[in-house]
C-alpha cells in the first residue's frame, strides 16, 4: 500500500467538505420551521413540507417533465454523438476540425447566448413550443458530453478487434452490435449519466425553449421568487438528491464491472 | 462538398434573419362577441399571480373559472419583465400576459399585443374610474388590456433602527447620513435594481412627470443614482431576496413592496413601510392580449374573468396588492375589512406609476430621453460608472 | 461451414457497401449531426449575430433593419467594456482558483484511491451536481449573509475581527460577504468545482505508476516529480476542466442577482437588454463577446489536448 501524505489526504478531506456541507445545509432547511425567511441556527423543526410537496400536484409533473426530457435529451445526445464519434475516429475528412469545435461549442457557449440564439430560431420557423423544443435544447449542449466520452473510449480500442471480427464472418451490424457496442458500453453508461444531470438541472437554456412546460429547475426558480413555502423548494431538492443516489449507484457498478472485464 | 453545404446554410440563415420578423402583425378587426371556447388559454404571469390552490387551498381562482367554461389555464410564470417582453415577442404560443407599465407600452408599440373590445368586458364600469384609460394601456383612445391589480413602491425600514424617528423621505436611501442608531446609512440601504428606478430618483428631486424627463433632468438623476451606488450593498429584484436582506444581511430601509412588507411583519421582523413625502412611483398591472392569441375566446373569458370581485379580493390579499375593482375591498375574508386600505388604497393620487418614457415625452410634446437609454445608463450606474 | 460464402441478406449487403463507400458511410454517420450542430444551432447562432448589424429605431422602439455599425459602436463604451473586463476577471480568477484547489482532491482520487473507494469518491463528487443549482446558491446566500453561518461560526471562536479585516479589502471587499466580489467568487468556485475535478482526475489516473516510480528511481524529489511528470500530463485534463469553468462564470447571470453587489455581467447585460428594452441587436453584440472569447480560449485548449481529455 502506497504512504499517502498526510497533507493531502487532509486537504482533499477539505475540498470533499467544501462541496458537500451546503447540500446538508440544504437538507437541513428542509426540516425548518421557518416560511419565508432562514436565519441561522434554525428556530424549530417539523416535517410539514414534506407532507405539503407530497400533495402539491405542480412537483410531480415538474418532475415527470424534467425525467422525460432528461432521458430523451440523453437519449438523442447518445445517438448523436456516437455517430459524430464513429465519423471522427476512424476518417479523415474535411471540416473535421470544425466539426469537434461545433459540437463543444453549445456547451462552451454561454446558456443565454446558446437559449436566444434557440429561441428565435424556433420561433422563424413557427415551431410551437414543447417537450420537443425543450429535448431539442438540452440535446444540443449534450452531444458535447456524449461526443466526448464516446471518442474517449474509441481512441482506447484497438481498431484490429473490428477486423478480426470481420474475418470471422460477422456482418458490419453484428460486429456493431456484439463487439464495439459492449466495448462503447462503460463510456455510454458515463456519458449518459454526465447529459442527464446536465439536462435535469439545466435552468438558462430551458427557460427560452420551453413553452408552458415546467420543468423542476423552472418550478423551483418560480417558487424561490415567491417566498411563501420556501422550505419546500429546500424538500425537493433533498429528494431529488435521495432518489438519483440510487440509479447512479447502480450504473456506476455497471460500469465498474464492465470496466473490469 | 460540405464546405458549400455549409455556405448555403449560413446564407439561407441570414436571409431568413433579415426577412423573417417574428413579431405580431398588426391589429386586426376588433371581434364583436364571444364564441365558442377553445378549450385552454395560456397566461404569462407573475408568479403568485394565478393561484391553483396547489400552493395554498384557500387561494384558488383558476378551478371554478376552469369548471364554468371549460378553458383549461395554463401558467408560465415570468421573473422579470424582460421575460415577459422575450416570451411574448415573436411567439405566438401565449393568449395573455399580466404586464407593468415598464412592459406594456413596449409590448402595445410594437405590435405585439391586440386592442381589446370592451365592450365585451361585462363589468368594464366596476374598474376603478382611475384605471379605466390610464396611458400605459390606453393609446391613442384604444384599449389594450384590462387592469388586473396595483400597488405602490413604499419606503420599507426597520423599526429598531429608527426607533422613535420613523422615515419620512427617500433621503435615507439617497443620501449619505447617520440614522437614528448611530450608524451610517453606508451599506445597508438598497435600491430596486430595475431601469424604471431612474423615474424614483426623478421623483425624489421634485419633477413633475418621472417618466418624461428633459436631457439636463436626466443626467441630474443619473448623478443622484451614481451617489446612491456608494450607498447600496446590493440592488433587489426579487422579493424573497430582499427579505432575506432585511432579515439578515443588515438592511435597514429600502424601496419595497407591501408583499415583502407583509410578509416580514408576518414573521415577526421589526419591518414598518411609509410613504415619503415625495411620493412615491408604484405599478399597475394590465392583462394585455397577444396580438395573434391562439384562444382568443377563452382569453376574453379570463378577462372577464379576472375582474370578479371575489378574485380580485382573494389576489390582493395573497400579494399584498390593491384589487382594480374597487368593489373588491368588502366583504372578502381573505382580505378582511381594512385590507385595501393596508394595502395602500388611499395613496393612488400620490403615486406616479410606471410608464415606458418614450423620446416624445409620452405624447406631450418636446424631447425626452427614451427608455433604451436608461437601461443602458442604469447598467452603467450599478456597474459603478 | 461455408468457405468464402457471397453475402447475401440485406444487412450484410448493406454493411459489406458501407465498409467499401467511406464518402456513403460518412455521409450517414455524420448527416445528422452535422443537420443540427452545424446546420440548427450554428444558423441561428448566425443569425442572432447578423442582428448586431441592424440598431433600434428608439422612437418607435422597432428594430431598424439597415446594415449599421451603430450598435457595435455602443458596444464599445467605458461602461459595457467594464462589464466584459469584469466578466473577464471574475472567470479568470474563477478558473485559476479551481485548479488549485481541484488538484489535491483529484491526485488523491487517482493515485491512492482504491478501485472501490475511487468509485464512491467520484460518486461524492458528482452527487452536488445532482442536487438543484439554484437551492445551492441560496443556501449560500445563507452562509455568506452578514448574519449567516460564517459570521456565526467566525464570532463564536472569536475570529470576528477577521472577517472584518477581509471586508474591508478595496474591490473584493464590501458590507457583508454575501455582497462582495469575494462572496459571488467562492460562489462560483463552489457551483464549478465538480467539473473540473472530473477531467483532471480522469487525466490523472492515466499517469501510469511506472513513469512516478522511475521518476523516484533516478531521484526526483516528491515536488520535482510532480512539476516535472505529473503536471504536463495533467494538462489536457486541466484544460478541458478549465473550458467549463470559464465559459460557465462567463455567461452566467443568475449567481450575480442573488450574491455581489449587483453589478453586471455579460450575461446579465445580455438579458436585460433583450427584454424590456427590446434591444435585440445590443444583446446580440454583447454576445458576440463571449463567443469570440471562447472561440479563441477553444482554440487554445484544444491546442493543449483538452478535447481528448473532455
Amino acid at each position: 500500500m502506497r504512504r499517502r501524505p498526510r497533507l493531502l489526504v487532509l486537504v482533499a478531506a477539505a475540498v470533499l467538505a467544501f462541496l458537500h456541507i451546503p447540500i446538508f445545509l440544504v437538507g437541513l432547511y428542509a426540516f425548518t420551521t421557518e416560511e419565508a425567511s432562514f436565519q441561522f441556527p434554525p428556530p424549530g423543526f417539523t416535517f410539514r413540507w414534506f407532507g405539503v410537496a407530497a400533495r402539491n400536484d405542480d412537483i410531480r409533473e415538474a418532475l415527470v417533465l424534467s425525467l422525460g426530457v432528461a432521458a430523451a435529451a440523453t437519449a438523442v445526445a447518445l445517438v448523436l454523438g456516437t455517430l459524430a464519434a464513429g465519423a471522427v475516429w476512424r476518417s479523415k475528412f474535411f471540416g473535421r476540425e470544425t466539426l469537434s469545435l461545433f459540437i463543444v461549442l453549445p456547451i462552451a457557449l454561454p446558456g443565454i447566448v446558446t437559449g436566444i440564439a434557440l429561441r428565435s430560431a424556433i420561433n422563424l420557423a413557427e415551431i410551437p413550443f414543447s417537450f420537443w423544443t425543450l429535448v431539442v435544447g438540452h440535446a444540443t449542449f449534450c452531444v458535447a458530453v456524449a461526443y466526448n466520452n464516446v471518442i474517449a473510449r474509441m481512441r482506447r480500442t484497438s481498431p484490429s478487434m473490428m477486423e478480426a471480427s470481420m474475418d470471422l464472418g460477422a456482418s458490419g451490424w453484428q460486429t456493431f452490435r456484439y463487439v464495439l457496442l459492449p466495448l462503447l458500453a462503460p463510456a455510454l453508461v458515463t456519458g449518459g449519466m454526465l447529459a442527464f444531470a446536465l439536462s435535469f438541472d439545466e435552468i438558462i437554456v430551458t427557460t427560452f425553449t420551453a413553452g408552458q412546460q415546467q420543468t423542476l429547475p423552472i418550478w423551483i426558480f418560480s417558487s424561490l421568487v415567491r417566498p411563501r413555502q420556501r422550505p419546500v423548494t429546500n424538500v425537493v431538492a433533498l429528494l431529488v438528491v435521495v432518489v438519483t443516489f440510487i440509479p447512479i449507484i447502480l450504473s456506476q457498478r455497471f460500469a465498474r464491472r464492465a470496466d473490469e472485464t | 462538398m460540405r464546405s458549400k453545404l455549409i455556405v448555403w446554410l449560413g446564407v439561407i440563415a441570414l436571409v431568413a434573419a433579415a426577412c423573417g420578423d417574428g413579431g405580431g402583425d398588426g391589429a386586426s378587426e376588433l371581434p364583436t362577441e364571444i364564441g365558442e371556447g377553445e378549450g385552454q388559454v395560456n397566461i404569462v404571469a407573475w408568479a403568485g399571480y394565478i393561484e391553483d390552490g396547489s400552493t395554498d387551498p384557500n387561494y384558488d381562482w383558476v378551478t371554478t373559472f376552469e369548471e364554468a367554461t371549460g378553458c383549461q389555464v395554463n401558467v408560465k410564470t415570468a421573473g422579470t419583465s424582460d421575460e415577459m417582453v422575450a416570451l411574448m415577442t415573436g411567439s405566438t404560443e401565449y393568449d395573455l400576459v399580466t404586464a407593468s407599465g415598464d412592459s406594456s407600452n413596449r409590448l402595445i408599440a410594437g405590435g405585439t399585443v391586440q386592442e381589446i373590445n370592451i365592450d365585451l368586458i361585462d363589468a368594464w364600469d366596476t374598474v376603478d374610474p382611475r384605471l379605466q384609460d390610464a396611458p400605459w394601456h390606453t393609446v391613442d383612445g384604444k384599449h389594450y388590456g384590462v387592469p388586473y391589480e396595483w400597488g405602490a413602491n413604499v419606503l420599507a425600514y426597520n423599526t429598531e433602527v429608527f426607533g422613535d424617528t420613523p422615515p419620512t423621505s427617500w433621503s435615507v436611501v439617497f443620501e449619505e447620513q447617520t440614522l437614528p442608531d448611530g450608524e451610517s446609512n453606508a451599506g445597508r440601504v438598497q435600491a430596486y435594481d430595475g431601469p424604471i428606478y431612474v423615474a424614483d430618483a426623478a421623483l425624489y428631486m421634485g419633477v413633475a412627470n418621472p417618466y418624461a424627463l428633459s436631457d439636463q433632468q436626466y443626467q441630474d438623476a443619473l448623478n443622484l443614482l451614481r451617489g446612491q451606488r456608494e450607498l447600496v450593498g446590493r440592488y433587489w429584484h426579487d422579493a424573497f431576496i430582499q427579505i432575506e436582506d432585511f432579515t439578515n444581511e443588515g438592511v435597514v430601509a429600502s424601496s419595497s413592496w407591501p408583499f415583502q412588507v407583509n410578509i416580514l411583519q408576518a414573521s415577526g421582523a421589526p419591518i414598518a413601510s411609509v410613504f415619503p413625502t415625495e411620493g412615491a412611483t408604484g405599478w399597475a398591472d394590465t392583462t394585455l392580449m397577444h396580438s395573434s392569441a391562439p384562444n382568443p375566446n377563452c382569453a376574453y373569458m379570463w378577462l372577464n374573468h379576472s375582474i370578479t370581485p371575489k378574485l380580485q379580493g382573494d389576489l390582493a390579499a395573497w400579494f399584498g396588492t390593491v384589487p382594480a375593482v374597487l368593489a373588491a375591498c368588502e366583504g372578502n375574508e381573505l382580505l378582511g375589512p381594512d385590507g385595501c386600505n393596508t394595502n395602500g388604497l388611499g395613496s393612488f393620487d400620490q403615486i406616479k406609476f410606471w410608464q415606458t418614457p418614450t423620446e416624445n415625452c409620452l405624447g406631450a410634446g418636446g424631447t425626452c430621453v427614451p427608455y433604451y437609454k436608461w437601461v443602458t445608463d442604469y447598467l452603467a450606474v450599478i456597474g459603478g460608472r | 461451414m461455408a468457405s468464402a460464402a457471397p453475402p447475401t441478406s440485406l444487412v450484410r449487403r448493406a454493411s459489406a457497401i458501407l465498409y467499401r463507400r467511406r464518402g456513403l458511410r460518412l455521409f450517414l454517420l455524420l448527416g445528422l449531426p452535422v443537420l443540427w450542430l452545424v446546420g440548427v444551432y450554428g444558423g441561428s447562432l448566425l443569425s442572432l449575430l447578423t442582428q448586431s448589424f441592424f440598431r433600434l429605431d428608439s422612437f418607435a422602439g422597432t428594430i431598424d433593419r439597415t446594415p449599421t455599425l451603430a450598435t457595435w459602436r455602443d458596444l464599445f463604451t467605458g461602461a459595457n467594456m467594464a462589464v466584459v473586463g469584469r466578466t473577464f476577471t471574475m472567470a479568470a480568477s474563477v478558473t485559476i482558483a479551481a485548479v488549485i484547489v481541484a488538484l489535491p482532491l483529484a491526485y488523491y482520487i487517482a493515485r491512492f484511491a482504491s478501485r472501490r473507494t475511487r468509485a464512491w469518491m467520484i460518486l461524492a463528487v458528482l452527487l452536488p451536481l445532482w442536487s438543484s443549482y439554484l437551492v445551492r446558491v441560496y443556501a449560500w446566500k445563507l452562509i455568506l449573509a452578514a448574519e449567516g453561518i460564517i459570521n456565526w461560526f467566525l464570532t463564536r471562536i472569536g475570529l470576528g475581527p477577521v472577517l472584518d479585516v477581509v471586508l474591508d479589502l478595496p474591490v473584493i471587499g464590501g458590507p457583508s460577504l454575501s455582497t462582495s466580489y469575494l462572496g459571488q467568487f467562492i460562489v462560483f468556485l463552489y457551483i464549478w468545482l465538480p467539473y473540473m475535478i472530473l477531467p483532471v482526475e480522469t487525466a490523472l489516473e492515466r499517469v501510469p505508476n511506472s513513469y512516478l516510480e522511475a521518476s523516484a528511481d533516478l531521484g526526483a524529489k516528491p515536488l520535482t516529480t510532480f512539476r516535472r511528470v505529473v503536471w504536463p500530463l495533467a494538462i489536457p485534463g486541466i484544460a478541458a476542466g478549465s473550458i467549463f469553468t470559464f465559459s460557465l462564470t462567463l455567461g452566467d447571470y443568475i449567481i450575480p442577482t442573488i450574491i455581489g453587489d449587483s453589478s453586471p455581467f455579460i450575461g446579465l447585460a445580455i438579458y436585460s437588454q433583450q427584454g424590456v428594452a427590446g434591444n435585440l441587436p445590443l444583446a446580440a453584440a454583447f454576445s458576440f463577446v463571449p463567443i469570440a472569447i471562447m472561440t479563441v480560449y477553444l482554440t487554445i485548449a484544444r491546442r493543449m489536448g483538452a478535447f481528448e481529455a473532455l
